[in-house]
Formats: C-alpha cells, structure tokens, sequence
C-alpha cells in the first residue's frame, strides 16, 4: 500500500549542519524526501552530532542538560549517535560518509548530486566552492536541481565573512534585545535559539515550494534564506513600530506585545513551579475577577477596559503575584481554564514528560533502542496527515549507518571498489584516528 | 486579482483562509507570498488582528494595523457571517474551488459553527488544515492560549532567564508566528501529496505540539530528560562569562555584542580580532588555567577596554576580518536603518490605495526563479467580496440581497 508521501521519490544530498540546516531538510525528509546526509569522517563539524567526538561522562556533566544529557549521563564511545542535542533532527534520514576533500570521495559526492533533487547546506560561506562545488559545478552535475543556501546574513553585502551561531544570528535579527527582565539589561539575557528553528521551518517550506515548481516546470533554482533576514520576521510588531514610527521596542518582561493586561509568569506554592496567566479579553478579566472571590482591588470600574488596567499593571502584577504564590499550579491551571482565563503552568522538560496531555500527543513517538540509546519517546512530526504516512518512519540515522544503501544500491559500486573506499577511510561508522584523539 | 509579471513558485494553488489572529495568518500570508492565491474570509468587523499595533503614523484604523498589513499581503478579502445560512451558502461555493481550506477555529466554536474538517471536507473533496491550540483530544482540548502561555507550557520558557527570578517569554508574538510557519509546511504537504497521489486528506496541527518539539532546546531538553534524568533550568548567574572561554552579551561604545571564543580554533580567531599577542600562548587552549581566576582576570583586563573603546560596527567588522564568533545585539531601528540589508532588499515599499506608501518587512528567503514579492499589500476590509461572489456565480441583485442582509460585506 502507497504511503501516499508527498515527496515519495524526491531525494536530497544533505551537506547541512547545526540546526537550523539539519532542520531544513528534516522536514523534507518527514514529509517522505529521501534524505542523505552527506558526512565526512575526518572532519568535525561542530554542533551538529554532539558537543564533541570525545565527551567523557565528567565533561559531559559540566555542560548545559539541553547540550549534554546522553543516555544515563554517559555519552559513550560514540556521542555522535545519541546526542540530546542533534539526535532528532536526524530523524527520518540516512547517513553516509565520504571524504569530499579527496578526489575519488568528490567523484561519489558527485555521482549522488546527479541522482539529487535537492541540495541542501549551510556550512561556512566558502566551504563547498572550496571543495570544488560551487554552484555551477552542482548545476554542471545536475542542471535542474534545487539548491538551498542558508548564509547567517547572506552571500552578498558586507556580512558576507560574519560567521556566528544561531544565538549570534538571534542578535542582528533583533530577537536578543527583545528578550529579558525589564529591569535589567541585555547582559543577562541567556543564550537562545529561536531564529534556527524558525529557519528551518522557512528552509523546508522554500525547497518544498522550489521542488513543486520544479514538478510543474523541469525547472530548478537557487533558493539563499539568509538566517538574519529571516529570523527579522519573527518579530514584525517591533520592526514596523520602528519603521513606520521611529519608536524603538525593548524587553518588556512577560508582559504582552498583543497589550494584554494582566500577562505575567508568577511563582506557585512549591520550588520552581510557575504559572503563566494572560486576560485575553475584558470578558477573561471580569471571570478572573469573579473566580478571586471579588477583592475589593480588583473591583475599581476602570478596570473592566484593558487601558484601565494598563494604568495599575505594576499593581495588579503585585496582586496576582500574593494570591497565585500560596496556590497550587496545576489546580490553578485547570481552574482557571474551566473558569475561561487563559492560564498554563511553566513545564519544564520533566514536566512535559509527567502532563496528561503532552503524554497522548502526537507530538512523541516511541522509539526502539539502539546500541547508543534506550528506547524512548522522541519528537515526532509537529503535523498529522490523514492518509500521508508523515510520522516518525525511521530512526534518527547513525553516522555511516547507510554506506551500503548510498554506496551499493544508489551508486551501484561494486564490491573492490567499496573494501577500497572502505580501507580508505571514506566508508566509516566512526570518526577518523584524528578526529578522536587518538593519533 | 494578483497579477504575477513573473512565475511564482505556488502559481495554481487556491487556499481558503478561514484563520484569524497571528499563527493561522502567518501560514497563508507564507503561501500567499510564494504566489498562492489565498482568499481570506474575515468575520464581520473583520479579523481581530485588524485591532493590533503598531499603527502607521501611529493613527489607529482598521486599515492601519502594522499587525495585520505584516500578516495579510498578498491575499484577498472576503466578509462572510458564518452563522448566517447566505453566509453558509457562499463559504461552501468557494470550497469547492480550493486545493485547501485551513482554519484556525477552536473545537468547539469550529462544531457549532460546522466548520470541523470533516465538515468541510464535506462539502467538497479538499484538502483541510486544523491549527487549533491542543489538538482535537485530550484533556487540554478545550484550553485557552495566548502567546504567553503556549511558550510556558510548550516552548523551552522554564530554562529561559536567570535562576533567581521567573521564566521569561520569547520577544515579541514569536511562539505564534513560529506555529503558522509549521502550518504552511504541513498545508503545502497536503497540497504536494493531492498533485502527486490525487488525494486530498485532513491535516491537524497543534500550537502545543509545534512548541513541544521547538529546535530551540525544547526538544534537546526534553530527551535530555527522557534520557539523563537531567532537568534544563536557568542558570545560576545570568550575564556574560569569561572563564572557560567566553560566552554572552558584553557592553561596548554603543550597544551590546554576542560572543563565543571557547577554547580551540574560536579563541584563536578571537585572539586575532583582538589584537591581543600574549592569548596566542599555548596555556589558553588548557581548559585548567582558562578555568582559574588569573586567566579570568587576564581576559576581563584586556577584554573590557578593547570594547568600550569600540561602537559594535567597528567590532564587528573586526570579527568579520578574523571569523571570529560574534555579532552586534540590533534593536528594530538598526535593522530598519542598517545600508547592507537595505541594500539586499530586506525592507520593501508599499503602495496602498488609501494610505500611500509605506516601508513592509521583506523576505525571508530569495528564490531565484520565482522570487518572493510582496505583488499586492494586506486588502482592506471586504475588498474583494464583490468579485469573489461574482466569481462563484451571483448575480447583481443577489450581490446586493446578500449584503443588506448582512451575510457579506
């Protein structure tokens, strides 16, 4: 029976790294693209399989949980394959290696380019035309494919040599400043990385239009989404107020850009337990009014209009704040929510594990265990299709974990020619003696 | 009518836009700026956003929310009462004429209105989209959010701010706008798989689950957890960080810069951009002395100066010639002011029949065949009704019938 996969047959030479690219192409490769990572054994690219190709359980413990927690807190000899970090974007897709810098590794990426659809990559400016792959040299190969290029501010202009991550990104897109305590200034603000999942997300739709085009047309193209421009259209509000009236926007806490009142995260009874609350309408505020047993605070007229409010937000912060901190989170939670305010506990990762919502979403599904990994939950397409099978169909890949598919049955390499690649070092499960430290 | 001088990558395909607010609009105004048609029906009184700042010149009006002119170029408007049977009428006339309708309603406003995707899909063998807030099971079905809190309770909030104080939302409307840019993705899926496989099918989307599996540590977090036991939280000391390598935002002349030269190939670029010889010494790539206070000191002592002599400009600039990992904190006059991204088209100028001209936030992305433009500005309120009911079969009279009734403006 047909998976009815919109990209069924569509395939993609994956060269991307990091997030936001690995992202990019993990949506094609959800909605059925057969995706190829393209990975070189000797090289390490960093933050794309793990924090590093050593990372001993002690250093690993040293590093934020988001970066480092692997499996029982001990990465193992092979952190590339288990990382908390990385290990779900890789989801979906197949892995092969190659050394591209040499000559015979450069004729097998080329032989995969000419069967490609897509071309995906966001390695540092430069690094492919280096290698020998510019995009005429890819167009030379495969005259009508789509290339995707994810520059941090883009292949011209005088950004061009800017090299940064994606909280680096976040900051000429505008989103670092916008983020903090009213009261303090940026310095304090931590590292996040919300421009590389939104550029992944407009990666994966810009090849998926360039690839329905393509369908229609014969047509390729050349898709460049610089990261920074892209990631300015998180943030519209700020920049049109700035644009169309001079008026330059800072951190305003948790209060609302949409110019709710109340909108605040205060602390619940118990250690780290937080409620988030936001009166979406005149209406939420009167049911929050009426479900705190009317206080005398909350009954002055003025205060049935959002502008009344805003006058005594400071006031109402500190009123909220009293009142929540005694209660229970999540009964307040559900309570409110029943009485029509618009409220939600603060779930930490753990949290999310325990909710009974967050447990029957689609959003996880269970993943077998591997040599690397026990079995798990694991983030599943954000999407369910009716009939298209776009759900989690195949494991996160395993460095070189599919040399025989890409070497043998997509590029029909007979058997000298693979224990050649193989004694050479191209075709590899692991990293190079270099790479690890061990020569 | 949007009248494309050159091929746009999404030519054919006729969305019915039935969301409201910011997620649900973001994703058509995606589809819509790839050269989709999008018609998008507002309620009387039109969509909600329409009430949104900023304003341009900041004059408040129904035309002139920077909210909804960001959210809405590209499409045309319609203004039908769903709760009216002439209003019912019309929507289902230009069903049947879409690749795919998506809707933004709540469960239960979307039963009693009859507008759930087996309803619509009903009416018509067409692809439908649902982006609702938790799904359509479960206990939180019928739960509020706002843009507050599905970044509490789906986004990576809990981890985000310093240990001492509360969590801290994203800038901005980001949790939203980031859910309407998994929507286009799954409607053009849909869309993808009716031009390939001849099928049309229902897909759902949840805000909830959008943010759930967010690339921005939420997933990373959460497996971290699943896997290690290990809990992402605040740090400690929130601020900049000069041991172990340099991590965060530093103060210069004018502004703030984001940094990161960790031991290895980062330092020695940050070495070169700032001209400090003595780092190049083989005891800065030993983790043990970058670790000690002395090396700390070192650092803070050559660190500092050579930053508050300096505007964030000039500092970049320098990083740029060295490669070195760092980049000014713009604010949103910056961005609109900057001569390299003006150049490359970031911003673009507007023409709209009652306002005039006016710069719009561009492109997220340039596509070399069928490139990204903004073809015609956010409709005014029922614009293009009119047409749209001339286009699906009504007559004059009936034009005119329907809206005095009020099932259309």
């Amino acid at each position: 029976m047909s998976a009815f996969l919109p990209l069924e047959g569509v395939r993609v030479c994956d060269f991307a790294c990091v997030w936001a690219g690995q992202t990019a192409t993990m949506y094609l490769a959800d909605l059925g693209a057969d995706c190829i990572k393209v990975e070189n054994p000797f090289v390490w690219n960093p933050a794309t399989r793990a924090a590093a190709p050593v990372l001993p359980a002690t250093a690993a413990a040293r590093l934020p949980a988001w970066m480092a927690g692997h499996p029982n807190g001990d990465p193992g000899p092979r952190p590339w394959n288990n990382s908390p970090a990385f290990i779900h974007v890789i989801r979906n897709k197949r892995s092969f290696t190659v050394d591209s810098r040499r000559p015979e590794g450069l004729a097998i990426v080329k032989s995969l380019i000419a069967i490609s659809d897509v071309l995906a990559e966001n390695l540092a400016l430069g690094t492919l035309g280096k290698l020998g792959l510019d995009d005429d040299a890819i167009r030379g190969v495969s005259p009508n494919i789509v290339i995707l290029h994810l520059p941090a501010y883009g292949r011209t202009g005088a950004y061009v040599e800017g090299r940064g991550y994606g909280a680096h990104i976040d900051g000429v897109a505008g989103s670092t400043i916008l983020r903090g305590y009213r009261d303090t200034s940026p310095e304090t603000n931590v590292q996040t990385f919300a421009g590389d999942f939104f550029v992944g997300m407009h990666g994966g739709l810009a090849m998926l239009a360039a690839l329905r085009y393509r369908r229609q047309t014969g047509r390729g193209q050349t898709i460049e989404l610089a990261q920074a421009e892209c990631s300015a259209s998180m943030f519209p509000q700020s920049a049109l107020d700035a644009a169309w009236n001079g008026r330059v926007a800072g951190a305003i806490g948790n209060r609302s850009t949409e110019g709710l009142v109340p909108n605040g995260v205060f602390a619940a009874r118990g250690e780290e337990q937080w409620l988030c609350l936001s009166c979406r309408s005149n209406a939420e505020w009167a049911a929050l009014v009426d479900y705190l047993g009317r206080p005398a605070w909350a009954l002055a007229p003025d205060l049935s209009t959002v502008q009344g409010r805003r006058k005594i937000e400071d006031i109402i912060e500190a009123e909220l704040a009293d009142w929540i901190a005694t209660r229970d989170r999540d009964e307040l939670f559900r309570e409110l929510q029943q009485a029509g305010v618009t409220a939600g506990p603060v779930l930490s990762a753990k949290d999310v594990t325990e909710d009974p919502h967050a447990k029957q979403s689609p959003a996880f599904q269970r993943l077998q265990g591997t040599e690397d990994y026990p079995a798990t939950e694991f983030p599943a397409p954000s999407f369910t299709f009716s009939h298209s099978d776009v759900t989690l169909r195949t494991p996160p890949a395993l460095l070189g974990e599919h040399n025989e598919y890409v070497y043998r049955e997509l590029l029909g390499v007979n058997e000298e020619e693979y224990g050649q690649l193989e004694a050479d070092g191209h075709i590899s499960t692991t990293y190079a003696p270099e790479i690890m430290g061990t020569r | 009518m949007p009248h494309a001088a050159e091929p746009t990558a999404l030519d054919g395909i006729t969305v019915l836009d039935l969301t409201s607010h910011i997620a649900g609009p973001y994703s058509t105004k995606l589809l819509a700026d790839l050269g989709a048609r999008v018609i998008k029906v507002e309620r009387p009184g039109g969509d909600p956003s329409r009430s949104l700042g900023p304003w341009l010149n900041d004059e408040v009006g129904l035309e002139r929310s920077g909210t909804y002119q960001f959210l809405n170029t590209n499409k045309e408007s319609i203004v039908l009462d769903l709760k009216s049977s002439a209003g019912r009428e019309v929507l289902e006339k230009l069903l049947s004429r879409v690749a795919i309708a998506i809707t933004s309603s709540p469960p239960v406003v979307a039963e009693r209105l009859n507008l759930t995707p087996e309803a619509l899909r009903q009416v018509a063998d067409i692809n439908v989209l649902s982006l609702t807030n938790f799904g359509w099971n479960g206990p939180y079905r019928d739960y509020a959010l706002s843009e507050t809190v599905l970044y509490a309770m789906g986004g990576e909030m809990f981890s985000h701010g310093s240990s001492d104080r509360e969590p801290l939302k994203m800038g901005g409307t980001a949790s939203l706008i980031q859910c309407g840019a998994m929507a286009a993705i799954g409607a053009l899926g849909a869309v993808y798989a009716t031009e390939v496989h001849n099928i049309t099918q229902r897909v759902d989307v949840s805000l909830f689950d959008v943010q759930l599996n967010s690339v921005d540590r939420r997933s990373s977090a959460i497996m971290a957890f699943r896997f290690s036991g290990r809990i992402n939280s605040r740090p400690e000391v929130a601020g900049p960080s000069t041991g172990a390598g340099i991590v965060g935002v530093f103060p210069c002349a004018d502004g703030y810069v984001e940094m990161t030269a960790s031991a290895g190939p980062y330092w020695k670029r940050f070495a070169e951009m700032i001209g400090h010889a003595e780092f190049t010494e083989p005891k800065w790539q030993d983790p043990n002395w970058m670790n000690s206070p002395e090396a700390r000191e070192e650092i803070d002592l050559a660190l500092y100066p050579w930053l508050m002599e300096r505007t964030r400009a000039e500092i970049w600039e320098a990083a740029r010639n060295s490669h070195a990992i760092l980049a000014p904190l713009f604010n949103a006059a910056d961005l609109y002011k900057d001569p390299v991204f003006r150049e490359r088209g970031l911003w673009t100028e507007v023409e709209h029949e009652t306002l005039g001209s006016f710069p719009m936030l561009g492109r997220p992305y340039v596509l070399s065949e069928t490139p990204w433009a903004i073809r015609r500005v956010a409709p005014s309120l029922g614009q293009d009704t009119t047409v749209l009911l001339e286009e699906v079969g009504y007559g004059e009279a009936e034009i005119e019938k329907l809206r005095s009734s009020g099932a259309v403006a």
